[in-house]
């Protein structure tokens, strides 16, 4: 993943303001200082983005999350206008998107960025092949290309042998293959998840994920995804906007959210995170080297706490943390069980 | 019954005048007492002052005469309805024509092979049967008759009420301006749109089709038009997101994803299309309702039945039919369809050059004779002098002198202002000031038109046969939604009753009563209830099951479980069933004009027949209004559900 690409996805101080007269709302540094609440009884309008903004690298899997009506599925339509944004700019490789017209609109759908829904959205008069093969029948492929492509796309998600079913013969988690196929098979550079599982059982949930996780290791495209499920973000992002009342309340790594909240309300949510399965050696370690020639049972940086712990407690002495070749620093057992306990984000802080 | 209960402890609170029903009494009563003594001193007595009304007759009679004169000659006749007749009639001679050429055994076949594609075996030979039975009891011409002109009424409905059905489905706009209209048509009784229709284009075929089609068009549009709004968004906003153009997503997800509503508005068309080319035979149909119509007019019960029986075993084939083709998944196997196609053809061809292109003449059964002298015995039985019990005639002479006749004449000695007093309170407690306002400015205009006294004597019957029907519906709703059992006996006997057109009703009612009023509201009473029986079941039986487990837990008895949740908790089914009740009750009073029920059903059978098309058309005016106000009295609004609950 590099990170000097220039954004696939670059959103600048986005706001959409539902009610009469919205687009006063952003105008006005009267109205934009107040709470939801306080500017729905002031305006009658309702704001589900305010004010928002980041960048979406080639090759990131970027997670959206927050709780139910903080604004997140509003935003992710907002990147395709599936909802009209009311202020704001949206760049999509560095095309302006709020400024195109309906074509050029219907071209970045087609081709450029795809999206899975929460309840699937499948035509449930077609089957499962033609489902999968809508996206391209849209853009006009031929019957024949469009079926040969929609198969290997099934083939792919898992679904081989399922091609003549209908929607309603399938299990939750197949619709969503069928959803997530669709959207693979106009090879779009983005792929935009909207809680694709929120609506499945807790372990067609965990399947669905690891093939999220394998489909953007072999292939390497950009993902957005939208989830109010902290472990699902923390599973699957490479970075996290955490989204509050309409605000991004913080962005980072999901190292950095869970090791320093940038708030209360972010230090809330993810109290009961298990810290050592998200922070990373790098921050654990004393830096420095440790001055030794060779080190034996040596860490990555990236290695996560829990397999630290592992190592640590296996030799009964601390462990060092190379890089290619180097040593940047020592964990031992007080810097790890600082970890796990969350005394040392507070010592940083402090 | 059951809204006195509930209301009962709300009345009696303190603050009396914070209950809804108590403030629009109050209102009322200070409106009232204001105007009615201003009434009552200018235009005192009991009918309608003759001095507020306005005498249609003779300019509807100058227009009648005009449109007579200019029919041949007029370039808006030349060129505009000119062709919609030539073409109707045109259309309806070429399907007629292909039916014959076909022959009995040939159309047997397509239905039966259309009937196996799209429903099974099953409804396949009960399709064929039921062709077959057109044939033996000698009415396989009339059947082709009646069948050409629905396949051309049924069409042309169906692609008008697509066309709205689309307009309002897309646009807001559209939408908000149809739905009221088309709300109103539904309810109107099929005897309100023949005159209009006559007064352009004469008695015969033409008018006979397009009456059908002002009456089948609206249930397509309707369903149309809410299946493309029931669209489930998430997946319409899935296609969006994938790049499809508006047509694209007009044609490969909306109509798709409304199959099942079009199917089942196209269902409905059928129906009513099957029940207004039976009654337009009034116009000039021909066919079997025709039959029917001269049978009864000579009050020929058994020629009546023979050509009755076929109409009943059309509704039914045609309803399970489409029925079928609306609830099965879309099977469409072209190939299969060919077969079919090609398989009819061979059948046809081989009558054809067999020669038996016509019902064998040999192989017709006539009832109407042993079906008159059953007749005629039961009327020298059963008519009257039975021991104990009196016999029919009795009894529709009691019912008639006992209730219609007291009913009729209180009405009509009301003073004309208490009605509308009467209509406005009862509207408004039920539905809102809108549907009152409505109701009341109808029943004026009704006195207006100066048919004061036949619109009361058409009241009176409905109202006797809405008493009826309630008491028996309800008891029989309710009993069936208690047991298991007795609904699963009742259930295809209402299947069967519902799908029947209005018209057959009135042939056993005449065989068993002979004509009159009582007869009409006897017809009246057996059309409408199966709708007010299973609306009044299934509403019962949807009662929340928490609310009755509740009940019972607390150890209420099946008679406390029935009147204190199942009844106020079903307090809209209720109020639907006597609203659904009223109105089929009106359309088939109106009909029982044609039978001796007087009153305006007759004035618009005696228009049509003495060609006096004024009074027909004043007579027609004066059903709309009727049907106008009984349905808005007995609407009930959403609003106040979501209140009350």
């Amino acid at each position: 993943m590099s990170t000097t690409a220039a954004p696939v996805f670059s959103v600048q101080g986005l706001w959409k303001v539902f009610g009469p007269k919205a687009d006063r709302v952003p105008e006005d540094p009267e109205l934009t200082g107040l709470e939801p609440a306080e500017l729905r009884t002031r305006t009658g309008c309702t704001a589900a983005v305010r004010d928002v903004s980041f960048d979406v690298r080639k090759g990131e899997v970027f997670v959206v999350m927050g709780l139910s009506g903080s604004g997140k599925s509003t935003l992710v339509r907002c990147l395709t206008r599936l909802i009209e944004p009311t202020a704001g700019t949206i760049a999509i490789d560095g095309e302006d998107v709020r400024a195109m017209d309906r074509a050029r609109l219907r071209e970045l759908r087609r081709h450029r960025a795809a999206m899975v829904f929460q309840h699937f959205g499948l035509l449930p008069h077609r089957t499962v092949l033609d489902n999968v093969a809508y996206g391209l029948e849209i853009q006009g492929v031929r019957k024949t290309e469009r079926r040969e492509r929609a198969a290997s796309v099934v083939a792919k998600v898992g679904l081989e042998g399922m091609e003549k079913r209908r929607p309603s013969q399938l299990s939750g988690g197949q619709r969503q293959r069928v959803g997530l196929a669709r959207a693979l098979a106009v090879d779009p550079e983005v792929l935009l998840f909207d809680e694709p599982f929120s609506a499945l059982d807790p372990l067609i949930r965990r399947d669905m994920q690891d093939e999220v996780v394998r489909l953007h290791r072999e292939e390497g495209r950009t993902m957005v995804f939208i989830t109010h499920d902290l472990s699902e973000a923390l599973k699957l992002g490479d970075r996290i906007a955490l989204m509050r009342d309409g605000r991004v309340v913080q962005l980072g790594t999901p190292e950095e959210i869970v090791g320093s909240p940038a708030d209360d309300y972010v230090r809330e949510f993810v109290r009961d995170v298990p810290r050592e399965q998200v922070m990373t050696v790098r921050t654990a370690m004393k830096p420095g080297g440790c001055g030794a020639a060779d080190h034996p049972d040596a860490l990555t940086p990236d290695a996560v706490v829990a397999d630290a712990i592992r190592t640590v407690a296996r030799n009964g002495r601390p462990a060092c943390v190379v890089e290619n070749g180097r040593c940047l620093g020592v964990v031992d057992h007080e810097r790890l069980l600082g970890v796990v306990a969350g005394t040392e984000q507070l010592r940083e802080a402090a | 019954m059951a809204t006195v209960t509930a209301a009962a402890p709300r009345v009696a609170l303190p603050g009396f005048l914070h209950n809804r029903a108590a403030r629009k009494l109050v209102l009322l009563a200070v409106a009232a007492a204001v105007l009615v003594p201003l009434a009552e001193a200018r235009w005192a007595g009991g009918s309608w002052p003759h001095a507020l009304t306005v005498d249609l007759s003779k300019p509807l009679a100058d227009a009648s005469d005009w449109v007579i004169d200019n029919r041949d000659s007029h370039p808006l006749f030349l060129y505009f309805f000119g062709y919609i007749s030539n073409a109707v009639v045109l259309f309806v001679r070429v399907v007629y024509l292909g039916l014959l050429a076909a022959g009995w055994a040939g159309v047997t076949a397509l239905g039966a092979l259309v009937a196996w594609r799209v429903a099974g075996v099953r409804l396949a030979l009960g399709t064929a049967a039921a062709f077959l039975a057109c044939g033996v009891l000698g009415m396989w011409v009339p059947t082709m008759q009646t069948l050409a002109l629905m396949v051309v009424a049924v069409l042309a409905s169906a692609v008008v009420g697509v066309l709205l059905g689309l307009a309002a489905g897309l646009s807001d706009r559209l939408d908000r301006a149809l739905r009221p209209v088309l709300d109103t048509m539904q309810v109107l009784p099929a005897f309100a749109y023949l005159l209009p229709v006559v007064l352009v284009f004469g008695i015969g075929v033409p008018a006979a089709v397009l009456a059908t089609v002002v009456y089948a068009a609206p249930p397509m549009a309707r369903l149309t038009a809410l299946g493309l709004r029931g669209a489930d968004p998430e997946v319409l906003e899935a296609v969006e997101s994938l790049g499809a153009t508006a047509r694209q997503r007009l044609l490969t997800a909306r109509i798709p994803l409304a199959r099942k509503e079009l199917l089942l508005g196209l269902n409905q068309t059928i129906m009513m299309a099957l029940s207004m080319a039976v009654i337009a035979s009034v116009i000039g149909a021909g066919g079997l309702g025709d039959r029917v119509y001269q049978a009864l007019a000579s009050v020929d019960v058994g020629a009546a039945l023979a050509a009755g029986i076929p109409i009943v075993l059309l509704a039914v084939v045609l309803d399970r039919v489409t029925a079928a083709a609306g609830a099965g998944e879309d099977r469409s196997a072209p190939v299969q369809w060919a077969y079919a196609g090609a398989a009819t053809v061979v059948v046809a061809l081989a009558s054809r050059l067999l020669g038996r292109l016509d019902w064998p003449a040999s192989w017709t059964l006539n009832i109407a004779e042993p079906v008159n002298r059953a007749v005629d015995w039961m009327t020298a039985h059963l008519y009257s002098g039975v021991p104990y019990i009196g016999g029919t005639a009795d009894w529709a002479g009691h019912f008639t002198t006992w209730i219609l006749d007291p009913v009729r004449d209180g009405l009509q000695w009301l003073p004309w202002w208490s009605v509308l007093l009467l209509v406005a309170t009862l509207a408004w407690l039920i539905g809102t000031w809108r549907t009152a306002l409505t109701a009341v400015l109808a029943m004026a205009a009704i006195g207006v038109l100066g048919v004061w006294e036949p619109s009361l004597d058409t009241l009176s019957q409905v109202l006797a046969a809405v008493a009826v029907t309630l008491v028996l519906g309800f008891a029989t709703g309710i009993a069936a939604a208690r047991s298991d059992r007795f609904e699963r006996v009742l259930r295809p006997v209402l299947d069967v009753f519902q799908t029947m057109p209005q018209f057959v009703y009135l042939i056993p009612v005449v065989a068993l009563f002979g004509v009159g009023r009582a007869p009409a509201v006897a017809a009246a009473v057996v059309y409408a209830l199966p709708a007010v029986v299973r609306i009044t079941a299934q509403g019962l039986r949807q009662v929340d099951p928490a609310a009755l487990e509740s009940a019972r837990s607390l150890g209420a008895t099946g008679r406390q479980q029935l009147w204190q949740v199942q009844l106020p908790l079903a307090r809209r089914s209720l109020l639907l069933a006597v609203n659904q009740g009223v109105v089929l009750v009106l359309a088939v009073v109106i009909i029982g004009g044609l039978v001796g029920g007087g009153a305006l059903g007759y004035d618009v059978a005696f228009g049509l027949a003495q060609g006096d098309l004024a009074t027909g058309l004043v007579a027609g005016a004066a059903i709309v209004g009727l049907g106008l106000v009984l349905d808005r009295v007995t609407q009930p609004t959403e609003r106040r559900t979501t209140e009350g609950a």
